[in-house]
């Protein structure tokens, strides 16, 4: 079987006055099956929106394909055409891009049911079940966006795609405007709507604490290109490139007994990608880099079945045993907490 | 012209403050309800609330600059012993920048854009310090050296849209701490930056009020920092504190049922995550007269609509503002 989404070899140069080329993404490949999600993390500027983009079909990729069902994605059939229309659905991180002040919320959710040609009577009722789903109270529907708090909002536009039942939802940072306790509510609205619906999810975040527990698997991107890819618990309990470790020893979480103990120290901050140095995108702040790291990009590797890391020195991270897995330990420690008191 | 206060006495005493902003059509918004809340030098303590909870209005009231149409109503702001919102703009210049400063988030807005980073960072020197124009450049330096700013020589001539993001904040931590503040507020100044950048700008935050022995009090509306990085947490809720502790106590044993949803909201068990959420209602359900969280408290009861909880102590150190707050057993 095939998988619903297959982006192969994807490469976007932006090319800057001057002569200058901004490398956003350089060769990323992985696939979604259906009902999935793979997590797309990366910091700022790693080319993650980039990458969304070209699998929408909003911008032409520089090489490399991107099929969708079989078919390729591209100008001529993107998220707009008629023949995909509803079936591949795009969530923002501000939920006004989704929203128009002007019209109340239960008619924009109906409005991607219009151009599906659906009936009045039809939509109506489409429109009370995703509320229904979604945890909107019903008198939300007649009000306007901005009677409505951030995460009441985010869930409208949530429901706004999920109304057409989509194969596939690329969530682009829909979590990371929103305050902790509105954030932990969408993303298990997430996945409530994935067990109902069966929806495949690219869920695209720097937002760590939120990815272990929703996807499936987990891709890390750094300079424009996958440095790691592995399902979510290998990769938060074993990462195996420098980067992922790094990236993951950085969030905290709310238990002071969890200290962030790294094995590993990136020196210095991500650099921007412009004309980017041939070699391992992060040879330039890696204490593992050597001469040939320098000079070759290295290939991704199966270190277990679908786990890859790109990394020449990938035995040397896993034999500094860094294996505390702090997300696991926390989760722990809090059950034990929440598990008394409540109402 | 002040001198090292001994051990345990307050930098900022904050006592019954009630901040309120006035408006024609509705009634007046009382963004701060009374609050207590006492630092000591050399502690860094955080201040956690959701967005509107009326952080930034506290941060404000202690600098004695309450944003209009905002007035103090009640209560008062004693940093050093003195109202910094009864002194002339002369006196409370002399003090913000120096002995109180600020550190807030998107450093590029904050910074002048015309204006080299090094010559920022000498002129509060110069300003305040009372030094030459080049021992304030030889200070401004040091401070590039020590918030790791790499190749700082160099960096001194560079204007703040030449650096990233996390490289321009490390520039207004500079800023903030170059006259050795006794106090230092930060409002929110991590939260655009990348967790890396992030966790790095922290340590060196942390490190640098440690080194000067200035007072913090840290704001955020992200509890998980104030685990590493707070001795003391204090949680705000629609302007009230709501709870205060020492950290060890708050995070292993927290009371007040608003503290534990926002520790819920990073359990990835969605089980227990909706013991502690209940579903929230449209705005403006809030009863004036019991407990401001009631209409989301998943322990409410009949008396917490009708009469508001008081602060009141749970342990030593440990105080909960709620009538039925959790007394777990850890
Ligand atoms: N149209 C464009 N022209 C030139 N450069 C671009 C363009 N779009 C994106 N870039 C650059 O490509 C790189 C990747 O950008 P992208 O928006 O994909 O990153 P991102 O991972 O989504 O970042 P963020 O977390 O900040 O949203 C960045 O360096 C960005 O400046
Ligand atoms: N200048 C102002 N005029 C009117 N109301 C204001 C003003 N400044 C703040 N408020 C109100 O006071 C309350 C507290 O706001 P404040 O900015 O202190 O919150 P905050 O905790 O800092 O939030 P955030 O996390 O979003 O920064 C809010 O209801 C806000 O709308
Ligand atoms: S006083 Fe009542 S409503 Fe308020 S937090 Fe405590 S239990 Fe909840
Ligand atoms: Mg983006
Ligand atoms: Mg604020």
């Amino acid at each position: 079987m095939s998988a619903m989404l297959d982006v192969q070899n994807l490469v976007k140069l932006f090319p800057l006055a001057g002569g200058k080329v901004v490398q956003a993404v350089n060769g990323v490949s992985f696939t979604i099956n259906r009902g999935e999600t793979l997590s797309l993390v990366g910091e700022s500027g790693s080319g993650k929106t980039t990458v969304g983009r070209c699998i929408l079909g909003l911008i032409d990729a520089t090489e490399g394909d991107v099929y969708f069902d079989g078919e390729q994605m591209g100008r001529g059939r993107n998220i707009r055409s008629k023949a995909l229309r509803g079936r591949i659905q795009l969530v923002f991180q501000e939920p006004a891009e989704s929203l128009d002040p002007r019209i109340r919320i239960g008619e924009t959710l109906g409005e991607p049911l219009r151009y599906l040609g659906m009936n009045r009577a039809d939509r109506d009722r489409r429109v009370r079940d995703t509320a229904t789903h979604l945890g909107l109270p019903e008198r939300a529907l007649d009000r306007y966006p901005s009677e409505l708090s951030a995460g009441l909002q985010q869930r409208a536009g949530i429901g706004r795609a999920i109304i057409t039942r989509p194969e596939l939802i690329v969530l682009d940072e829909p979590t990371s405007a929103l305050d902790p306790t509105a954030r932990a509510e969408i993303v298990d609205l997430l996945i409530r709507l994935q067990a109902e619906f069966g929806t495949a999810y690219l869920l695209i975040t720097h937002d760590l604490s939120t990815v272990r527990f929703v996807s499936h698997r987990v891709a890390v991107l750094y300079l424009g290109s996958i440095v790691e890819e592995a399902p979510s618990e290998t990769l938060f309990a074993k990462p195996l490139h420098p980067y992922s470790v790094g990236l993951l020893a950085s969030v905290l979480l709310p238990d002071p007994e969890l200290t962030r103990s790294s094995a590993i120290q990136l020196e210095g901050e991500i650099p921007s990608p412009i004309d980017l140095p041939p070699g391992c995108p992060l040879a330039g702040r890696c204490p593992f880099a050597d001469a040939r790291c320098k000079t070759e990009q290295p290939p991704p590797v199966m270190v277990a079945p679908q786990h890859f890391v790109s990394c020449f020195h990938h035995a040397k991270v896993a034999a500094l045993d860094h294996t505390t897995d702090n997300f696991a330990r926390f989760q722990e420690d809090s059950t034990r907490l929440l598990s008394v008191g409540a109402g | 012209m002040t001198g090292v206060p001994a051990a345990g006495s307050a930098i900022l005493e904050v006592s019954d403050l009630w901040v309120g902003f006035p408006s024609y059509r509705e009634q007046t918004l009382h963004a701060l309800k009374g609050i207590d809340l006492r630092i000591e030098a050399g502690e860094m303590i955080g201040l956690v609330g959701e967005s509107g909870s009326g952080k930034t209005t506290l941060a404000r009231a202690i600098m004695g600059l309450v944003p209009p149409p905002g007035v103090i109503e009640r209560g008062r702001v004693l940093f050093n012993g003195r109202d910094l919102s009864a002194q002339s703009d002369a006196a409370r210049r002399s003090v913000l920048g120096r002995e109180l400063t600020m550190v807030i988030p998107n450093p590029r807005a904050e910074l002048n854009p015309v204006l080299s980073v090094g010559r920022q960072i000498s002129n509060i020197a110069f300003y305040h310090l009372g030094v030459s124009r080049q021992e304030a450049d030889r200070i401004a330096l040091d401070m590039l050296r020590a918030v790791h700013i790499p190749d700082p020589e160099r960096r001194f001539n560079a204007y703040p849209h030449e650096l990233s993001g996390g490289m321009a904040q490390r520039v207004v931590i500079a800023i903030a701490l170059v006259c050795s503040p006794r106090l230092v507020i930060s409002d929110d100044a991590t939260s655009g930056l990348d967790v890396t950048v992030q966790a790095q700008v922290l340590d060196l935050l942390q490190t640098m009020v440690r080194e000067k022995g200035a007072a913090t009090l840290f704001i955020t509306r992200d509890i998980a920092i104030t685990a590493h990085f707070c001795s003391r947490i204090a949680i705000i809720y629609a302007g009230e504190v709501v709870e205060i502790a020492d950290r060890r106590r708050f995070f292993a044993r927290p009371g007040h049922p608003y503290s534990i949803m926002l520790l819920a909201a990073f359990s990835h068990n969605p089980a227990l995550r909706a013991r502690w959420t209940r579903a929230e209602e449209i705005a403006g359900a809030t009863p004036s007269t019991g407990c401001a969280f009631a209409s989301r408290c998943v322990r409410r009861q009949t008396r917490c609509l009708n009469e508001a909880p008081s602060l009141r102590p749970l342990a030593s150190g440990h105080a909960v503002r709620c009538h039925f707050p959790v007394e777990a057993q850890a």
